[in-house]
């Protein structure tokens, strides 16, 4: 191919410096400063790109992000599945190839950096041409911190000063709320993404130049004449040998002239003012000829390889229309301008439509209109336009969704004033009846790896872990995600399956001991005179009536009166409580608190803390709990009369300051030691040293639940779902009516809240000991065998029971109280289980076991 | 038996991000009015630090302040404060071992937590004696400017989410 670089200029670029790359798997060479579309355009490529739906051939058309023909993809030295040839820096090693308006997935993880920063600036200018340095130099005057960002490579004479900084390869992708902009930076394969807060935001993001639609406009070497000039006067390269120059401004036709200078030359000059216009552009792969119509009327033929347009300049305002600036038409430049707008942003330059004098010609009578293209990424034409229009279709934003015009890679830059000024007239209505279709961020197309940042793998969202983690690690334990918590699930033994490590686990605690790692469980402390009174009303029972050194077991309702989260209460002082929730319900719980503080009892003398976190808690359960904790060491008295269930005591434990709590989650004799997170792990080591001689096992979650569902208790999430009262589960006895209005109380009171035939928390027993039931199983009250049937409900829990030495389930069952003794069914894929409905309490049903 | 600290796994990666865990600081979380409060000389504008010899004061919020003492004073602190707060409306809890504090020394360690904190940490905005609860990333966590080092105040199960970012954050 001939090189098209001229022998001299090109400000951007560095001659001395060649580089070589890749494209479409042939080698070139540009120079330093170029971009791969000026580097292509140097080494005569002016082709070679196809269009996305109706394969025609396509050129480089712009020098700027607006580019809608020359998308390639980068593939080295950092991936970008799609992109713009003209705002690809040229780097050494480059690899690209060209894309047809689609991107195609990256194979393997991408070569790059991707990072994430925060930044604070009084003033921040997006756009480094003149209007923007100037808005930067003045801000810096006012001794503002300044970051001026360009998506070009290279900024010509960027400001200076000590609190400025400009920022080039950086491209605003969203302005937001209150001066918060998005930019995206790529430098080589570091990508960042600045999240930017300015007190004040300046676009000066220019103007981009607007096609006009003929025939045969999509042809390779039909180029905007401002990209024309950037080619010549940035990179030092002639696009065109013989050109053609179709302008409805006086800008346009002056860029002839600077083309004329370079010694290229220009075959005719197309002054739409006059009444003239270019027709049709020919050529097989790229223009050849080009048919004129004179200001008389007559058609002329000119050959020419480059066809230049200009018709007219569009604002660049994709930014400020995302955040919901207005736009106003003005005549003389012939394009929508911005108004209103937020008052920290403002508009300066060419974006704010200091534009050139031009008549408005979005597209030429003459001509096939199915070869005049709008949107040259959609391949839509103005024949596309006129088939919505015809079909009823008046405004833009509807014509938009019914062609797609504007919704492709480039946003619809070129194609989107253009398309509603060819709805405009081909409505018979005038230029700017009606303004381009909106835009919305991200303003252009942006990697997910930049967005993802560091934030993938380990650090995709916190691993919150307990101060015993590292000896669950140690011990082998299989984790289970609650939350953001990794929780021991259980702890297999060398060999050992789940089933059988949940067995051995549930054995020790119902004959031995073991012991759990509860400190996840969240934790509040309440604090004030009217304590008593707040928990009263937050909970469905009275707790202002629980003696210090006292602990209660309390159901919180929504207002809606379903069971929104469950746990103890202690009472530590008159007016201070320690309350603990579910491990997934902490922060609700707290937020919740505070928020019936805050807006409906200020009144209310009560401060909320969380101390979560200042609290390791190891529940030691089984009927050798007490001789475990007493071997691990405590100045408290364990006997069951000096500490009897439901009570607490403050003393040591292992020789550390702790406290006891007698509260049971497996119905067996239990002890739960609360001790300073710092002393959690050696307080737990202590405990499993001190009760191997009792055979104690540690326990995970799996068997926390096999026994607590053994004994009917309920796990808030798990059998419950939002839509289940205290009646539903058969803890009636935990309502207090009687004792003042607490939350949830008047829902509770709605007829639907005591219909008969709501489901029920009933326990299931398989005919077949052991079947058992997957958990989330329908249950139907007959098996008919014929689909569908009349469903009764569904199965929340279950599991083999080891005491029990079968299996059960607990599920929610309509009208499931008077269902006890019944036989249902779980009609399954592989065959009918039958279970007798029964309490849910299957396991020491006196509660003979929880003294020990 | 010693109280083990919540990144005494991580104190490598510490050391490579010139920071150090500064272990069971005795910290009081103290709920008050704001007249109360400034009787006793507590900062009542927002984020700030009041420092004594024994202790540091900072700002939470309009009715909350964490007391920040040298390891093992928190019960003696909360002793006193109780005491000074007496029968004014008030709430003092023991929350040492709810959060653990790294320590960024170094002219660059603004830069660092600039790369997953939102708040502005340019000394026209953030200087000695000043604090915030703000977040790093997905974790909750509260910083304070002292004698030329950042306190990162960080929840333990959260700490070494945090360190692990910093260290991901720093690779340049």
């Amino acid at each position: 191919m001939t090189s098209r670089r001229l022998p001299a200029g090109g400000t951007w670029i560095d001659r001395s410096q060649p580089i070589g790359f890749r494209f479409d798997g042939a080698e070139y060479e540009g120079f330093e400063g170029d971009t791969l579309a000026s580097a292509l355009l140097a080494n005569g490529v002016v082709g070679g790109f196809r269009s996305p739906i109706l394969g025609r051939p396509r050129g480089i058309f712009s020098a700027g992000i607006e580019e809608p023909n020359a998308l390639v993809a980068v593939l080295e030295p950092w991936v970008d599945l799609i992109v713009p040839a003209p705002v690809v820096p040229l780097v050494d090693g480059l690899v690209a190839a060209s894309r047809a308006g689609v991107a195609g997935l990256a194979d393997g993880g991408a070569p790059t950096h991707a990072r994430h920063r925060y930044r604070h600036v009084e003033t921040l200018v997006v756009g480094g041409g003149s209007a923007g340095r100037t808005a930067a130099t003045r801000a810096a005057g006012n001794g503002d911190r300044v970051l001026l960002v360009d998506e070009r490579h290279v900024l010509d004479d960027p400001p200076t000063g000590p609190d400025v900084r400009t920022m080039p390869n950086a491209t605003a992708l969203g302005v937001y709320d209150d001066g918060y902009v998005v930019v995206h930076e790529r430098v080589r394969t570091t990508e960042t993404i600045w999240h930017i807060r300015a007190a004040n935001v300046v676009l000066a993001t220019g103007a981009l130049e607007r096609p006009i639609a003929f025939a045969g406009n999509d042809l390779p070497g039909v180029m905007l004449a401002g990209a024309a000039v950037a080619y010549v006067e940035r990179f030092g390269v002639a696009p065109g040998d013989r050109i053609v120059v179709f302008a409805t401004n006086e800008w346009g036709l002056a860029a002839a002239e600077i083309l004329h200078a370079t010694g290229v030359d220009v075959a005719r000059t197309v002054d739409a003012r006059n009444g003239e216009a270019v027709t049709e552009a020919r050529g097989e792969a790229g223009v050849e000829e080009v048919a004129v119509r004179n200001g008389d009327g007559t058609i002329e033929v000119v050959d020419a390889d480059l066809l230049v347009i200009s018709g007219g300049w569009n604002p660049n305002l994709t930014l400020w229309r995302s955040i919901g600036g207005g736009l106003r038409y003005r005549d003389a430049p012939a394009c929508f301008v911005p108004d209103g707008g937020p008052s920290w942003l403002s508009v300066t330059g060419s974006a704010a439509g200091d534009l050139p004098a031009s008549v408005s010609v979005p597209f030429v009578e003459e001509g096939d209109d199915a070869l005049k293209f709008v949107d040259l990424q959609r391949d839509q034409t103005v024949a596309d336009i006129a088939v919505t229009l015809e079909n009823g279709l008046r405004s833009v934003e509807h014509v938009k969704r019914a062609t797609y015009i504007g919704t492709a890679v480039d946003q619809g830059r070129t194609s989107g004033v253009l398309a509603a000024e060819i709805v405009n007239a081909l409505l018979g209505e005038g230029p700017g009846a009606q303004g381009p279709s909106n835009a919305r961020p991200p303003s252009t197309p942006v990697p997910f790896v930049a967005l993802a940042g560091p934030y993938g793998g380990d650090l995709l969202d916190p691993i919150r872990t307990t101060p015993i983690h590292p000896w669950h690690v140690e011990r082998a334990a299989v984790f289970e995600d609650v939350g953001q918590w990794k929780r021991p699930w259980y702890f297999p033994l060398e060999g050992e399956s789940m089933e059988q490590a949940v067995e051995r686990e549930c054995l020790a605690v119902r004959n031995a001991a073991g012991a759990m790692d509860a400190s996840t469980l969240g934790k509040i402390e309440v604090v004030g005179t009217d304590a008593p009174a707040f928990l009263d009303r937050m909970y469905t029972n009275r707790m202002s009536n629980l003696k210090v050194g006292g602990i209660r077991y309390g159901l919180m309702l929504g207002l809606d009166g379903m069971v929104l989260d469950d746990g103890v209460a202690m009472r530590l002082a008159e007016d201070r409580y320690l309350v603990t929730t579910t491990t997934g319900g902490a922060a609700t719980v707290l937020d919740r608190f505070e928020e019936w503080l805050q807006t409906e009892w200020p009144e209310l003398r009560v401060w909320c803390t969380s101390v979560t976190e200042q609290w390791a808690v190891i529940a030691v359960n089984g009927p050798r709990a007490r001789d475990v904790v007493s071997a691990t060491g405590t100045d408290v008295d364990l006997s069951r009369e000096a500490f009897p269930f439901m009570t607490f005591h403050d003393g040591s434990v292992a020789g550390v300051p702790a406290r006891l709590a007698r509260v049971s989650f497996s119905g067996e004799l239990a002890y739960e030691l609360h001790v300073a997170g710092g002393h959690g792990l050696e307080v737990w080591e202590a405990v499993m040293a001190a009760g191997e001689p009792y055979g104690i096992e540690p326990y995970g979650t799996e068997a926390m639940h096999v026994l607590r569902a053994e004994k009917g208790y309920v796990i808030v999430g798990q059998d419950t779902d939002g839509s289940v009262t205290p009646t539903d589960l058969g803890m009636d006895w935990i309502v207090n009516p009687s004792k003042g209005d607490f939350v949830g109380r008047r829902s509770l009171r709605r007829g639907d809240t005591a219909r008969p035939d709501r489901k029920h928390l009933v326990g299931l027993l398989p005919v077949t000991t052991d079947a058992q039931l997957p958990e989330g199983a329908q249950i139907v009250l007959e098996d008919t065998g014929r689909i569908p049937m009349p469903l009764a409900g569904h199965v929340t829990s279950s599991y083999r029971s080891p005491a029990l030495e079968r299996s059960f389930a607990l599920a929610m069952v309509a009208g499931g109280h008077e269902l006890h003794g019944r036989t249902v069914y779980a009609p399954l894929p592989e065959g009918t289980i039958a279970c007798t409905v029964t309490s849910p309490t299957l396991y020491d049903p006196e509660g003979a076991r929880r003294d020990g | 038996m010693t109280a083990r600290s919540p990144l005494a796994e991580r104190s490598g990666h510490l050391e490579r991000l010139g920071a150090r865990e500064l272990v069971f600081l005795a910290q009081v979380d103290v709920r008050a009015d704001p007249s109360t409060a400034a009787r006793l000389g507590f900062p009542v504008e927002p984020n700030t630090v009041v420092s004594h010899p024994d202790r540091d004061i900072l700002w939470l919020g309009p009715d909350e302040w964490l007391v920040v003492g040298h390891a093992g004073t928190a019960e003696a602190l909360v002793a006193e404060l109780e005491a000074s707060l007496g029968d004014a409306h008030h709430s003092v809890v023991d929350v040492s071992a709810n959060r653990t504090v790294i320590e960024l020394a170094g002219p660059s360690r603004h830069e660092l937590l600039s790369t997953a904190c939102p708040i502005d940490l340019h000394p026209r905005s953030w200087s000695d004696g000043r604090c915030a609860q703000t977040v790093f990333g997905a974790a909750q966590i509260l910083l304070q400017e002292r004698e030329g080092t950042t306190r990162v105040f960080v929840r333990p199960s959260f700490a070494a989410y945090v360190v692990d970012l910093l260290l991901a954050a720093s690779d340049p």
